[in-house]
């Protein structure tokens, strides 16, 4: 199980090209204002997919190190966009009509970001330490349900504990938004509004950081050894509990912002959003080659584009029939995903 | 032997109670005889994305059988309700399946005479076959899918042949049409993009719509189905945006709508927007907020009600008991359990037992004065009213947000056909 490939294998890109092009072929012409609406789209994608970036990063750490779909995963970035909501509110953001500018805006902004990272990321780790280590070393599908049953019981809380109506969402953001001029693109004019701004920034310095994390300091070193081969890890004196904690409290930090982001940027949050968020986003981990870091974030993307930019070409009613899809002529041609590697077999 | 004796101290009591009672009949013929009971069902999603709505539709039917039973209206018998909720965890809303269980269990109840419910015609069309098998009959008051009553498709939802599925509103068959009409004559739309959330109500309504749209002159640029647990609908709203249309008519229900409306507030601020009754209610406008909700227009397929002055006295009670002011709905289903305490008293007064074959029986041949008129139905179950009503939100600052009446306005009686 490798973390990090630096390069997209050239033959993917051939497969992606032949998909997009095998698409094109079967639903006939692109619209007329495909063109037009491009540049629109795109922002959209990737501000779908950078949040679905943000998510199959926690699946992939995971399966990277433990080899476990952690299926609690969605539900625990549900819970980070309740938590958010709950930070705001307590900052005096009860109504959509407190707006906010300047530093206090930055400051609730980051607060809420701590605050929601740092008790989703616990969450993960008690997850871990109570449901999930006992578990260890038991081959089979035990701990996978194990995920399930967590995933549920979080969702069965919070349906309880909150009510099933959709909940509004603090709106400290200023409706600001810019418009691109038609000159810079080859479409119409596009827009780009504040809260794609702060999704994209958000990821990106989370995803920076990571990187950062995982490629520098010592216990991220520690988890590219213990992804690659636990029981040698553990033989050079890396203790793997530790590793594995770590992969959980950051995961589900991630899932966590990505809960508030969410929450901010379509402006609701209920308890059912982790189903269909959480599932494009393990898709987009396995698509990007699930256990990989760098290919969980092209997948989110790539995902993204697709719901997007595909929704451009045909009805949006087929967009899951699109990912899904491209989902499985890809794992047919390329089984580990696009950026993953056949994993060694291990003893 | 302690327990021994206080079961023995029991059964000594029974017994003594019971040669009273025998002494009581014996004594004072049938007038101190104890209530017969009967069951009504009341089958609605309590909780979801509805859940707001679903419990205002509960509270009027609940105070005109609490109503009944205080007053005797039907003297001898008591009415009992059983409740059961059709919204579930996984689907987030209503949920067709649940309300198929429920209506099996009312079924396999033979105390059970009659229905109220459903509030959505998904769960109607899981009930209508069941409840057709058992010859129960129920009032909807707001499911308004014209295929559950629609005699061509009764081998699917009515297979014994007699009605069962009765309505104190119309149905889409005018809902949609009509308001077609209306955004034709009074809002000058010339051209529409139509959505739906992929559920019986919202297809049937927005084809409906789109329909009539097209036969009246008015061009539809586009219809697509929104999947109701996507978060996301930012794809379809910048097509609408390049297609630039008019209007944006939405046939679903909140959980799809209040996500648009949010998304569409941002990316197609200047189209106006459109509804059925899905989107007219509490659960919609809450979960919309202000300003997002201002200027979408939505219909009732019944009457404006709130305002009429036969229906004042009414909402005082309604607001008195539950904190909170009435729906047109509240008012269909007091309307709906009018129907049904009028037809066990017809029976009754017929000196018929009272059996749910009897009271599906005395219900189609309702002619009740309710609060929303005179109630009877045709052949079908479909109420002989067909009136539907438009209504625009406007904040109105002198009432709390989340008010829905006080945060609309009534604009008028969507026509038949066009005027113009």
């Amino acid at each position: 199980m490798t973390f990090y490939l630096g390069f997209l294998r050239r033959y993917s890109l051939v497969i992606v090209v032949a998909i997009a092009a095998i698409l094109l072929m079967g639903f006939g012409f692109l619209p007329e204002d495909f063109w037009q609406i491009l540049p629109q789209q795109v922002i959209n994608g990737v501000s779908l997919g950078a949040m679905y970036a943000l998510l199959a990063l926690g699946f992939t750490m995971v399966y990277g190190i433990i080899e476990l779909i952690n299926f609690a995963h969605f539900n625990v970035f549900m819970l980070g966009s309740f938590i958010a909501l709950w930070v705001f509110q307590a900052m005096g953001m009860e109504s959509q009509n407190v707006v906010l500018y300047g530093l206090p805006l930055v400051g609730a902004l980051l607060a809420a970001l701590l605050v929601t990272m740092f008790l989703t990321g616990a969450l993960g780790m008690a997850i871990e330490r109570v449901a999930l280590r006992p578990l260890r070393g038991i081959s089979g599908t035990a701990p996978m349900i194990t995920t399930i049953g967590l995933s549920y019981i979080i969702y069965n809380l919070v349906l309880l504990g909150f009510g099933a109506d959709t909940k509004n969402y603090a709106n400290p953001l200023p409706p600001t938004k810019w418009e691109i001029p038609p000159a810079l693109l080859f479409g119409d004019q596009a827009e780009i509004r504040l809260r794609e701004l702060l999704l994209w920034g958000v990821s990106l310095v989370l995803m920076a950081g990571l990187h950062y994390f995982v490629r520098r300091t010592k216990l991220g070193k520690a988890m590219q050894a213990t992804a690659q081969d636990q029981e040698a890890a553990r033989m050079m004196g890396v203790d793997v509990d530790k590793v594995v904690q770590t992969a959980f409290f950051l995961g589900s930090a991630l899932a966590g912002a990505a809960g508030m982001v969410f929450g901010l940027y379509y402006n609701y949050t209920s308890f059912i959003i982790g189903y269909s968020a959480g599932l494009k986003a393990f898709t987009a981990a396995v698509l990007g080659g699930i256990g990989n870091i760098p290919g969980a974030m092209l997948g989110g993307v790539l995902i993204g584009l697709i719901q997007s930019v595909g929704g451009s070409i045909i009805d949006v009613r087929w967009t899951d029939v699109i990912i899904f899809s491209i989902l499985v002529i890809v794992l047919v041609f390329r089984p580990v995903g696009l950026l993953g590697r056949a994993a060694p077999t291990k003893s | 032997m302690r327990r021994f004796k206080y079961l023995s101290g029991g059964f000594k009591a029974a017994a003594v109670a019971t040669v009273a009672a025998l002494v009581g009949i014996a004594g004072f013929g049938h007038a101190q005889a104890a209530d017969k009971t009967v069951k009504v069902g009341i089958t609605l999603p309590l909780t979801g994305a509805d859940a707001e709505d679903a419990t205002k539709i509960k509270n009027g039917a609940m105070m005109a059988i609490e109503e009944s039973n205080a007053s005797n209206l039907i003297p001898g018998y008591k009415l009992e309700v059983v409740i059961y909720d059709s919204g579930t965890a996984t689907a987030g809303q209503y949920d067709p399946a649940q309300a198929a269980t429920n209506t099996k269990k009312l079924v396999s109840d033979n105390a059970v005479v009659a229905n109220i419910g459903p509030q959505m015609s998904g769960e109607g069309k899981a009930m209508s076959p069941i409840l057709s098998e058992a010859n129960l009959a129920t009032i909807t008051p707001s499911s308004t899918n014209p295929d559950i009553t629609n005699p061509a498709m009764a081998a699917q939802f009515r297979p014994k042949g007699k009605a069962v599925y009765f309505r104190t509103v119309t149905t889409d068959a005018f809902q949609g049409p009509n308001m077609a009409n209306y955004v034709k004559d009074k809002l000058g739309v010339k051209t529409v993009y139509v959505l739906d959330d992929s559920g019986a109500y919202g297809v049937g309504i927005a084809d409906s719509f789109q329909k009539q749209a097209a036969k009246i002159g008015i061009k539809v640029l586009g219809r697509d189905q929104l999947n109701p647990k996507d978060a996301d609908y930012t794809t379809i709203l910048t097509k609408i945006k390049a297609a630039n249309p008019d209007m944006l008519y939405f046939g679903g229900v909140a959980q799809a709508g209040v996500k648009l409306a949010k998304q569409a507030y941002d990316i197609i601020p200047n189209v106006k927007k459109a509804g059925g009754d899905g989107v007219k209610g509490a659960s919609f406008l809450k979960g919309v907020g202000f300003p997002a909700v201002e200027g979408w227009y939505c219909t009732d397929a019944s009457p404006e009600l709130l305002t009429d002055p036969k229906v004042q006295e009414f909402v005082k009670r309604f607001t008195a008991k539950y904190g909170v002011g009435p729906d047109n709905y509240s008012v269909t289903a007091y309307d709906g359990a009018l129907v049904i305490i009028d037809a066990i008293k017809r029976v009754i007064a017929a000196k018929k037992e009272v059996t749910r074959e009897n009271v599906r029986d005395a219900i189609q041949s309702t002619k009740l004065m309710t609060l929303q008129g005179e109630v009877s139905f045709d052949a079908n179950g479909d109420i002989v009213s067909k009136i539907v009503s438009v209504y625009q939100y406007k904040r109105n600052p002198a009432k709390p947000v989340d008010d829905e009446a006080g945060n609309s306005v009534y604009l008028g009686v969507a026509p038949e056909s066009p005027q113009t």
